[in-house]
């Protein structure tokens, strides 16, 4: 009889187990990567970011010579030249571009041969030409304009194989992953010059995602214009966020490997230390009999290996001993996991007095220019 | 001695409480003006930009409340190229009458300055063009004043909507003591006849969700323009290849909620650049937002509970029928 009983048990909870994994996409239970988007978070302790100094702009292309490059030669990067004195810089500023003694034998600039020098009677001439035996005369070759374009390359740390949005203006440009060691590198080309607003926001492994970076810069026009020194800050998640004096719990979350992550809670504010792992990973487990009964929060920021110093995480608030208070409304307002043009949308129609209280993100009443500040601190794109 | 320590503490005191009285510096937001000249005769057009100064913090949304002198100015034109706004909530609004001017805007995930490198100006919140009038009947110098009203607003990127403090500039104007000898110059016109090249590439989504229009279909859309700026934009819907183009906005309500029609969008932009994007509605099955009826969701777990009570039935029966296929001791 208990061999039936556990039988039909058994079959029961496999297909039980078969349906809830075919139903969870639409009821979203597994873990979802933006369940922050869909929580409420304690306004009290979140401020605004700054652009930390390590993030640089050079042009290539301009005819100045950035930190970072190694030539620039203006509107003539990627022109061939006929001898090695003369050499001009690449398209990326980071070598030279083709010329006569670079060892290459470029035919389509009519070389014969490339002995990586302009000496002659060394069987190949200066001009790079063949000597001896009724070698051809000069040059002669057809000038090929190198292919210009307006370019933006974004370089910077995020986390290790992190999946990386990159914004244009609100809009989703394009997406990327990191490397093992938290580098990335994004390319955007084909772009008008103008005045463009980049956004970055990147998931680490557990699904945790980052603050958005923004930054605004000038594009000119068949120039590349390289973004340097982007350091996202650590991602960041409690383990409890209710709980009694004297509990511990865990802070915890990822940045870029070996990287030293420094945990401020407020208030008052302490400050503790912790070394990420090597794959980047950090927790710290906090004693929360440090602390007194009340609301408090909890934010991280990382030095890199290299001396690169982030900008604070996003700010996660808990509490000992009572609720929290003053949580601000999911900016999510359409439940999609994003918040972007449809979001918008949905808060312009509702401006005023709001038809559908899911555009009031503050719960004042009104749908009005705070909503809409909060609605962009959000963005997802 | 005592004189001494005397004279000392006093130094010190003197010292602690000017240091308390001294001004502390407290970070703020500036809006301000600029223009290329500050001198116009009558007829000539001109460009003021509209900037801001975030003072190293990172701001998302701002709301430009301005009052010109309108006996003196006429408003021509307004435009969005080159605005670090990305989102802008309506179009600005322009009153000759009362001389205001005032627009929304919002940049998505902030905007906190320049960055150092940076090749050119990235703080421009947009542009009104301006023409100098005629002069007064005693032709006496005139002075034109551009002023942001104590109304604006600048909101911090904090995820709270936290107003930042602000302090703003105005700007002053001249019209010129003398008859006019040359033809007005028109910055503007200028600028316009050298944009050639069309707005932005955009995308446009057909969506349906029960938060806008009582949950019928409405497209959404959003551009910008880098030279001279945004105009409008223009949607069309035909079923028969015609076009009937009508001014529009997004999000916008559609007319054939049955998604038959073929679907246009004109981005233009203030030189008159046009880009269109077109659109196949797909059927609406596809646009539901995803969400799935809670009734497809119970008959599903029926269906799996049923196929669970059979499976255990047909075991059970075939259970039976072994055990009595075992003879009896």
């Amino acid at each position: 009889m208990s061999k039936k009983c556990n039988l039909k048990v058994k079959i029961f909870l496999i297909l039980l187990f078969v349906g809830i994994i075919l139903i969870s996409p639409f009821f979203n239970l597994k873990k979802d990567n933006t369940d922050f988007l869909k929580n409420g978070i304690s306004a009290e302790f979140i401020e605004a970011g700054f652009i930390p100094t390590s993030v640089i702009i050079t042009v290539c292309g301009n005819g100045v010579l950035d930190t970072g490059e190694i030539c620039d030669d203006g509107s003539n990067n990627g022109d061939y030249s006929y001898s090695t004195e003369d050499k001009f810089c690449n398209t990326s500023c980071d070598g030279w571009a083709s010329y006569c003694g670079d060892g290459t034998v470029q035919s389509d600039y009519g070389e014969e041969c490339d002995d990586g020098n302009n000496a002659s009677g060394d069987g190949c001439s200066a001009s790079c030409q063949e000597e001896g035996g009724g070698g051809g005369g000069g040059g002669g070759g057809v000038f090929i304009p190198p292919a210009v374009s307006t370019k933006v390359i974004i370089k910077g740390k995020a986390y290790p194989l992190s999946s990386i949005t990159l914004l244009q203006d609100g809009k989703v440009a394009t997406t990327i992953t990191a490397d093992s060691q938290a580098n990335f590198t994004a390319e955007i080309t084909d772009l008008t010059s103008g005045i463009y607003t980049f956004s970055i926001w990147a998931l680490d492994k557990q699904g945790r995602r980052s603050i958005t970076f923004s930054f605004t810069t000038n594009v000119a026009k068949d120039m590349t214009t390289t973004v340097n020194g982007i350091f996202l800050p650590p991602t960041i998640e409690l383990s409890k966020t209710s709980l009694q004096r004297g509990e511990i719990f865990n802070i915890l979350g990822q940045s870029v490997p070996e990287s030293d992550i420094s945990i401020s809670i407020n208030s008052p504010e302490i400050i503790k230390n912790v070394q990420a792992e090597t794959d980047g990973t950090w927790f710290y487990a906090f004693d929360t009999a440090l602390l007194e009964e009340g609301s408090h929060a909890a934010r991280a920021k990382a030095t890199s290996p290299e001396g690169l110093l982030s900008t604070f995480s996003q700010t996660l608030a808990f509490n000992i001993g009572k609720e929290i208070v003053g949580v601000i409304k999911k900016a999510d307002t359409n439940k999609d996991g994003r918040i972007n043009l449809v979001d918008f949308s949905i808060l312009l129609y509702n401006w005023g007095v709001p038809k559908n209280s899911s555009a009031d993100l503050n719960s004042d009443g009104q749908v009005n220019l705070v909503d809409f500040s909060i609605m962009l601190y959000w963005w997802t794109g | 001695m005592e004189n001494y320590d005397s004279k000392f503490k006093n130094i010190i005191l003197f010292l602690i409480i000017g240091f308390a009285l001294l001004p502390t510096t407290t970070f703020a937001a500036v809006l301000y003006l600029e223009s290329d000249g500050g001198e116009y005769q009558p007829g000539d057009v001109f460009i003021v930009e509209m900037k801001i100064d975030n003072e190293n913090e990172y701001i998302n949304t701002v709301e430009a409340n301005l009052s010109f002198s309108q006996d003196i100015l006429q408003v021509v034109d307004f435009s969005k190229g080159s605005s670090i706004l990305a989102l802008w909530v309506g179009e600005p609004e322009i009153n000759q009458e009362s001389g205001l001017i005032s627009f929304v805007g919002g940049i998505p995930g902030g905007y906190g300055g320049k960055i150092s490198g940076d090749p050119g100006v990235s703080n421009l919140l947009g542009k009104v063009v301006f023409k100098m009038k005629g002069f007064t009947e005693d032709n006496s110098l005139q002075i034109g004043r551009v002023d942001f009203l104590e109304s604006s607003q600048v909101l911090l990127n904090d995820g709270k909507g936290t107003l930042a403090k602000l302090t703003a500039k105005g700007i002053i104007f001249e019209i010129a003591q003398f008859e006019p000898t040359q033809i007005p110059k028109n910055e503007w016109q200028e600028q316009l006849s050298k944009d050639k090249i069309p707005p932005e590439p955009f995308v446009v989504e057909v969506r349906k969700n029960e938060a806008l229009f009582e949950g019928r279909y409405f497209l959404i859309f959003s551009t910008t323009d880098k030279q001279t700026g945004l105009d409008y934009f223009e949607v069309s819907e035909s079923r028969e290849g015609e076009e009937n183009w009508k001014r529009g906005e997004s999000p916008y309500l559609l007319e054939d909620q049955d998604l038959e029609s073929v679907i246009k969008v004109k981005a233009i932009d203030e030189a008159g650049n046009e880009r269109v994007v077109e659109i196949t509605p797909p059927k609406p099955s596809v646009i539901e937002e995803k969400k799935i009826s809670s009734w497809w969701i119970l008959i599903l777990i029926i269906l799996i509970i049923s196929v669970a009570f059979w499976i255990f039935k047909k075991f059970k029966k075939g259970k039976k029928k072994y055990f009595y296929k075992t003879p009896l001791s």
